[in-house]
């Protein structure tokens, strides 16, 4: 199995070399027009699943691309940025209030149901319990999606490792369960999830993670990044393959698929370039089998 | 002190900087954490939650009655920075102290007295200046790239407040003031960093959505004869993390230093760069880093600052972000503060 992946989060929480390129890039990605416009240069370009954080007007953009596309859409939960900035606007309380209004009557009694069955993980500030009861209001906000896989946000993710706290891939793992989903990991430390999760990380692949030519925000460094790619390459999806737009893309794809990967992550710089440019990147699969 | 087994670190204030510590110290080599204080002592289950399972002690009295840390992270609230030093420092440790360093100017300055007569390393936690492309860019000026530097351009923006805000990080007396203290003095730290002391300011702040000064403009004039504008908002949309940039002119040249990329054009080539325009990417630098705690804020930073205090540590010699340049932040921070009060310029003695 190989992919494409079209990668879509809120323009705000991204780099810009600029501030005219960030203000110019947030108001043009605030529409959700441009962001189902991008999802179709994607397609076009060989995109076969949305990795997706999501603010409304890339939900609402996803929700109309779907009409249009059978792309699966894999979600990453739950929006930090988001979360924290609701955290000091409107307090713990107050941030979780506000998610739990925006869902519908029968999500609000099944996420009243699970709180009620987790009280014990609330009361004492329990990282999983915590994390899994904001991902899963995210995701009942999500319902005319469809969601086929289910990845922490990289916040998260990196704390739970640096700490080895596996109680949140379990959580992970038992959510994607109950949905009849898989799980997958996001992260810029594939060694530290390998030595953490053991044989288990298999569970979680694919596991999306840098890998380009550069080293570019391979930790700890690339060689032993690649050893552990080649390992078991079907794992793994590449990230940052253009290392921040400093390679060409089709050589950044070719870089990927020589070390045998199971995909690649496409950012937007990237689909607006091959767009402009009239390429197709779709050939990432022609030497790995079907798409999915 | 010389460290030929992990350091051991106790981390005092157990909220979000304290928590990102606490991880670091346990990832690093050569580090371990033995202890977090926090007067909340029901953060106990939450911090096993997430793997840091250091004991919790109530107060830094009971830390110390209890263990024997060689440094201390002191991640508490702006205002707690000084009481908490002096708790530290009845037994020799040394202090990494999260920024901005004080609520005050007396303060930070007690506080670095407090550090330089207990012989101890010190180091303050102005992660951005850790970027790799931010000590490249550090390195070109100091090797004379631009030839003599004469004026900066610089912004700090993050879509922060629109409206009333919680927390005593909003709280001017508890966290030292707004958008400048708590923001723009990653970039204030910077500059102080490139161009030395500070010696005059001229600004204006303004509040939008808080009783704190949420934008401000200064004009900033450092003794080594540099001068530059700083503009500064946490009120600017489309940044959910700090956005900042710095344009440096010198008489041979100019750079342009953003989040991920150096721009460089010389009017003749220096020091192996060509005449004309030149990129330097962050991918273009040595990879030196083992783990990536933050992705999208801070990354790799985080882990190079707390390689190079526990590098200083071990040789006993100040790093370059001890407190001494933390101070020359501070009383940048308190110039803008009193220039906007009064309305007038403040030199700097």
């Amino acid at each position: 199995m190989s992919h494409l992946i079209l990668e879509v989060r809120p323009p705000e929480s991204q780099h810009y070399a600029s501030w005219g390129e960030r203000l110019e890039t947030v108001a043009r990605f605030n529409q959700p027009d441009e962001i189902h416009a991008l999802c179709e240069k994607a397609y076009a370009l060989g995109a076969r699943a949305i990795l997706a954080v999501f603010n409304d007007a890339i939900r609402e953009a996803l929700v109309a691309f779907q009409r249009w596309r059978d792309i699966p859409v894999w979600a990453v939960v739950p929006n930090m940025f988001a979360f924290i900035r609701d955290l000091t606007d409107l307090g713990l309380v107050g941030a979780t209030r506000a998610r739990f209004m925006r869902l519908t009557p029968p999500a609000m009694v099944r996420t009243g149901l699970r709180t009620m069955s987790a009280l014990g993980g609330i009361r004492r500030r329990d990282l999983a319990v915590g994390t899994m009861l904001v991902s899963d209001m995210e995701l009942a906000a999500l319902r005319e999606l469809r969601v086929t896989r289910l990845f922490l946000h990289p916040q998260v993710t990196e704390i739970a490792l640096a700490g080895g706290a596996t109680t949140v891939f379990t959580a992970l793992a038992a959510t994607t369960q109950r949905l009849g989903i898989e799980a997958g990991l996001v992260t810029h430390n594939p060694l530290r999830a390998a030595a953490v999760l053991g044989p288990e990380l298999r569970r979680f692949a694919p596991i999306i993670a840098p890998c380009n030519s550069k080293g570019y925000k391979m930790f700890p460094n690339r060689e032993e990044c690649e050893r552990l790619f080649r390992s078991d390459p079907a794992c793994f999806i590449a990230a940052e393959v253009t290392a921040g737009g400093t390679l060409a893309p089709e050589a950044a794809l070719a870089h990927a698929r020589a070390l045998g990967l199971s995909g690649a992550v496409l950012d937007f710089r990237m689909v607006e370039a091959g767009f402009r440019a009239g390429m197709a990147y779709a050939d990432w699969s022609s030497n790995h089998g079907s798409k999915r | 002190m010389t460290h030929s087994h992990p350091l051991r670190a106790a981390v005092v204030g157990a909220g979000r900087m304290g928590m990102i510590h606490g991880h670091l110290l346990s990832v690093y080599p050569g580090t371990e954490v033995i202890g977090f204080v926090d007067r909340d002592t029901g953060l106990r289950d939450h911090l096993a939650s997430q793997g840091l399972s250091a004991p919790l002690y109530p107060n830094v009295e009971a830390l110390f009655a209890a263990a024997t840390p060689e440094a201390v992270f002191i991640c508490t609230p702006t205002h707690t920075h000084l009481t908490v030093v002096r708790e530290c420092l009845g037994r020799r440790v040394h202090l990494f102290i999260e920024k901005p360093l004080a609520t005050t100017l007396t303060d930070a300055e007690a506080i670095l007295h407090l550090a330089t007569e207990a012989r101890v390393v010190h180091a303050a936690g102005y992660v951005y200046a850790h970027l790799p492309i931010v000590q490249a860019a550090h390195d070109l000026l100091a090797r004379g790239v631009l030839g003599e530097t004469l004026h900066f351009a610089a912004h700090a923006y993050v879509s922060e407040v629109f409206g009333p805000k919680r927390g005593w990080f909003f709280q001017r007396e508890l966290s030292g003031g707004g958008v400048v203290a708590n923001m723009a003095s990653h970039l204030l730290f910077i500059l102080g960093w490139f161009f030395g002391p500070i010696r005059r300011v001229v600004a204006t702040t303004r509040s939008l959505g808080t009783a704190m000064d949420d934008s401000a403009q200064a004009l900033l004039t450092f003794s080594s004869g540099v001068t530059g504008l700083l503009d500064t908002s946490w009120s600017m949309p489309g940044a959910q993390m700090l956005d900042y940039g710095l344009t440096i002119r010198g008489r041979r040249g100019t750079l342009v230093l953003g989040r991920d990329r150096i721009l460089l054009h010389l009017l003749a080539p220096a020091d192996g760069h060509d005449a004309g325009w030149s990129e330097i990417h962050a991918s273009d630098l040595p990879a030196d880093t083992a783990f990536d705690v933050s992705p999208h804020i801070g990354g790799e930073a985080f882990y190079r600052q707390l390689d190079s205090f526990v590098q200083a540590c071990q040789s006993g010699a100040l790093p370059f972000c001890s407190l001494v340049q933390a101070c020359n932040t501070q009383r940048m921070i308190d110039a803008i503060y009193a220039s906007s009060a009064s309305g007038a310029p403040v030199e700097v003695s």
